[in-house]
């Protein structure tokens, strides 16, 4: 049995937290062992992207300071591997002594269905559910961390599931952080054109490895055409093997 | 040029309310994107091609102060005249100079970017000196007195109608007409009778070779070659970038700047000049003038991170990929440069000044990044330009950040190095949130972020966090 760690983005704690579950759920599925270090807190990602590299550095060592003893790192969320991967690397790169312990890091951390997939050799969970869905590529997931064909095949793998072509399925959702947030009307333009692409789809869900996006989509879509649902692909799949671990809130 | 990047979110809302911006938006990306991918397949190795350019860049920019002393002695060598221009004013004063002295009542130019960033139409008008751009865009602009809306096709947002009526105004045609190839041709003919006696041309360049001193111009319509060889006095401005080594290197790099600007194998044009004419030639012109244009690139290239935008070769790939660009357009990015190419340049050659905006005005989805031939890794710039400006660092000219946000990141990163606190943190942030929540949404929060809400609900946060509900997971289970 492996033992995996589990790295909870602060997004998903707080607001989202049922992603947690679902991973934990899928992991046991794979006869995975996960274990959470109950001091993480936040990869410092906002921070670094909004230019404030000295506070992002803080959150960063108290990540590596956390994790840096765990064989396997997995995370339901694209953007925040990417930033413990690839960017801790770039915000440590005059600090020797950090970049090695950033550097020495990256490799064992994963974003879960690349984790599954790609290190557990694993392409078909055995599950049932019967919908059609429509998979929406994260930026930070598909260009940050060339992670596409992986959840797909977990999403095709899925019996009485069929995966419906999107149209601008690898453009933006347009939500960036605070981007979404200061350049609204921008940003408010992205996610209507993703939306409709998905209600032209037909599909009945949009599926996604990245919180921020299901954040924003599905902030979208309930203002706006409320009943449509956006789900994270942690959520899809152990719905489909029937997962009980949702603990009551 | 009046520089307008200050006004990116201004320019941006008026663009997005504008419908024949957005009609034209939606088309370019499928046209344009699409061509330029099959471009690419036919090289024999795509994705070798891609790094090969890069690399070349690279090289050229790594051995830029080199390379261009190479380039001054060959076209010196070659009889060409070069002048350097420290900023937009001495190149403008040189170029307005030279054509007083000739007596020049009128000058032509090719399209080109690097004089719109000089502001050279307007300094010549003011010396009384008559402009006509040559480019069928270009040309629709300067009658518009608008900036260029997209770098391939500076108008290709302006619509036919518009376009009549300009042409009716200036005399370009008698009666009125929506046909775009018959208002083509009105425009080739009337610029056909400028190049008839024409003393001065002037034109950009697009790539220079260090190797031979050669200056290397690619276009679709054949009026640079016009503006190349029709006058007794020509003059090329280039941006000091634009030398790569080699005219090997210079070959490749056509290929894969004609694929990934228009997706086309070759320009329909591609001229190479090396000094004016020969005593035993017939055509070309006496005089040739290379003006190499500083404008706050020696001081970009001091810095390893910013001299990393110097690598672009303006093919304009990025703009067609860009999500933001494909919503905006050109104006908001507010100077010659648009897209991401205009925010990793205007920041490096102008500072961080009016470009706040600027920087800040992207996803970071690294769509342009993947796509960039001259293998410009535009997030991580953009990222280290934000880190300037909240440092308010002197040299780039950051403004340094308000102190709300300053607060919000310190508390963040003083919480988030103690789970402790950071518990608190949550149960408090839970607490203020969920003051708003209205069943398990929440559509609005006074003193929120408004952007948010202005098109978006929030899910109420939950009772228990990720962390409580792991205490309470069967621990035999996990
Ligand atoms: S930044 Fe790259 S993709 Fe954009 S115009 Fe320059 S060379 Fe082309």
């Amino acid at each position: 049995m492996k033992r995996v760690s589990l790295f909870i983005p602060c997004l998903v704690d707080m607001v989202l937290p049922h992603i947690g579950e679902s991973t934990v759920a899928l992991l046991r599925h794979l006869d995975c062992e996960s274990t959470y270090h109950c001091e993480q807190t936040c990869c410092g990602l906002m921070s670094f992207n909004s230019g404030f590299r000295n506070e992002a550095r803080r959150l960063a060592r108290h990540f590596i300071r956390v994790f840096e003893n765990d064989e396997w790192i997995v995370s339901p969320s694209g953007s925040c591997v990417n930033m413990v991967k690839n960017r801790y690397l770039e915000l440590f790169d005059d600090d020797p002594v950090w970049f090695a312990r950033a550097h020495d890091l990256a490799p064992r951390v994963y974003e879960l269905s690349q984790f599954i997939v790609d290190h557990l050799g694993v392409e078909d969970l055995g599950g049932t559910r019967h919908a059609k869905v429509a998979y929406h590529e994260s930026c930070s997931t598909l260009n940050a961390l060339g992670v596409s064909a992986q959840p797909k095949a977990l999403i095709r793998s899925v019996r009485g599931t069929e995966l419906v072509e999107l149209t601008g399925a690898d453009i933006c959702c347009g939500f960036g952080g605070t981007f979404a947030n200061s350049f609204a009307d921008v940003s408010t333009a992205l996610v209507r054109q993703k939306a409709q692409y998905f209600l032209d789809s037909g599909a009945d869900l949009l599926v996604m490895c990245d919180p921020g996006c299901l954040l924003n989509i599905q902030g979208y879509l309930d203002r706006h055409h409320p009943g449509r649902g956006a789900v994270h692909l942690a959520d899809y799949l152990a719905g489909s093997i029937g997962d009980k671990t949702q603990v009551a809130t | 040029m009046n520089i307008t990047t200050d006004k990116f979110k201004e320019t941006a809302r008026q663009e997005l309310a504008n419908a024949h911006t957005q009609k034209f938006l939606q088309i370019l990306p499928l046209r344009l994107a699409s061509r330029r991918d099959s471009a690419y397949q036919s090289f024999p190795d795509p994705v070798a091609a891609h790094r090969y350019g890069q690399s070349i860049r690279d090289e050229s920019i790594q051995r830029l102060p080199e390379l261009l002393q190479v380039f001054e002695t060959n076209a010196i060598a070659n009889g060409a005249r070069v002048f350097w221009a420290e900023d937009s004013r001495a190149a403008n004063g040189y170029i307005v100079e030279l054509a007083k002295r000739h007596g020049v009542s009128y000058v032509t130019k090719g399209k080109s970017m690097v004089t719109e960033e000089l502001g050279l139409n307007e300094a010549l008008t003011q010396a009384g000196i008559e402009t006509w751009e040559t480019d069928l865009g270009e040309f629709i602009t300067q009658l518009l007195h608008r900036p260029p809306f997209h770098i391939v096709g500076p108008a290709l947002n302006i619509p036919v109608e518009q376009i009549c009526d300009i042409f009716l105004q200036k005399g370009v045609i008698d009666a009125p007409t929506t046909d775009p190839v018959a208002l083509g041709m009105a425009a080739r003919r009337f610029l056909r009778e400028k190049f008839r006696d024409l003393q001065m041309g002037i034109t950009g360049v697009n790539m220079a070779v260090a190797e031979t001193g050669t200056v290397i111009n690619v276009e679709n319509e054949g009026n640079i070659r016009l503006n190349k060889s029709s006058p007794r006095i020509l003059v090329c401005v280039m941006s000091l970038e634009k030398v790569v080594p080699t005219l090997a290197d210079a070959m490749h790099m056509l290929r894969v700047l004609c694929r990934s600007a228009t997706g086309q194998a070759a320009g329909a044009y591609i001229s190479l000049d090396s000094g004016p004419k020969r005593s035993d030639e017939i055509d070309g012109p006496e005089e040739l003038h290379i003006v190499i244009l500083d404008n706050g690139r020696s001081a970009a290239y001091q810095d390893p991170k910013t001299r990393e935008a110097l690598r672009c070769i303006r093919c304009g790939a990025c703009l067609n990929t860009c999500p933001v660009y494909g919503k905006v357009g050109g104006y908001p990015y507010g100077w010659a440069y648009s897209g991401p190419m205009g925010q990793v340049l205007t920041p490096a050659l102008q500072g961080l000044g009016n470009t706040g905006d600027l920087i800040r005005a992207c996803t970071l989805c690294h769509r342009c990044k993947i796509i960039c031939p001259a293998g410009i890794d535009h997030p991580s710039l953009l990222l280290y330009y934000r880190y300037k400006d909240v440092v308010g660092d002197r040299a780039l000219g950051g403004s340094g950040a308000g102190w709300r946000e300053r607060f919000v990141h310190t508390l963040l990163s003083v919480a988030g190095s103690d789970h402790r606190l950071w518990r608190l943190f949550a149960k408090v942030a839970r607490l203020a949130a969920n003051r708003f929540r209205s069943g398990d949404r929440i559509h609005s929060m006074p003193n929120g972020p408004r952007g948010w809400f202005s098109s978006r609900d929030l899910p109420a946060l939950p009772a228990k966090t990720f962390r409580e509900r792991w205490a309470q997971m069967d621990p035999k289970k996990n």
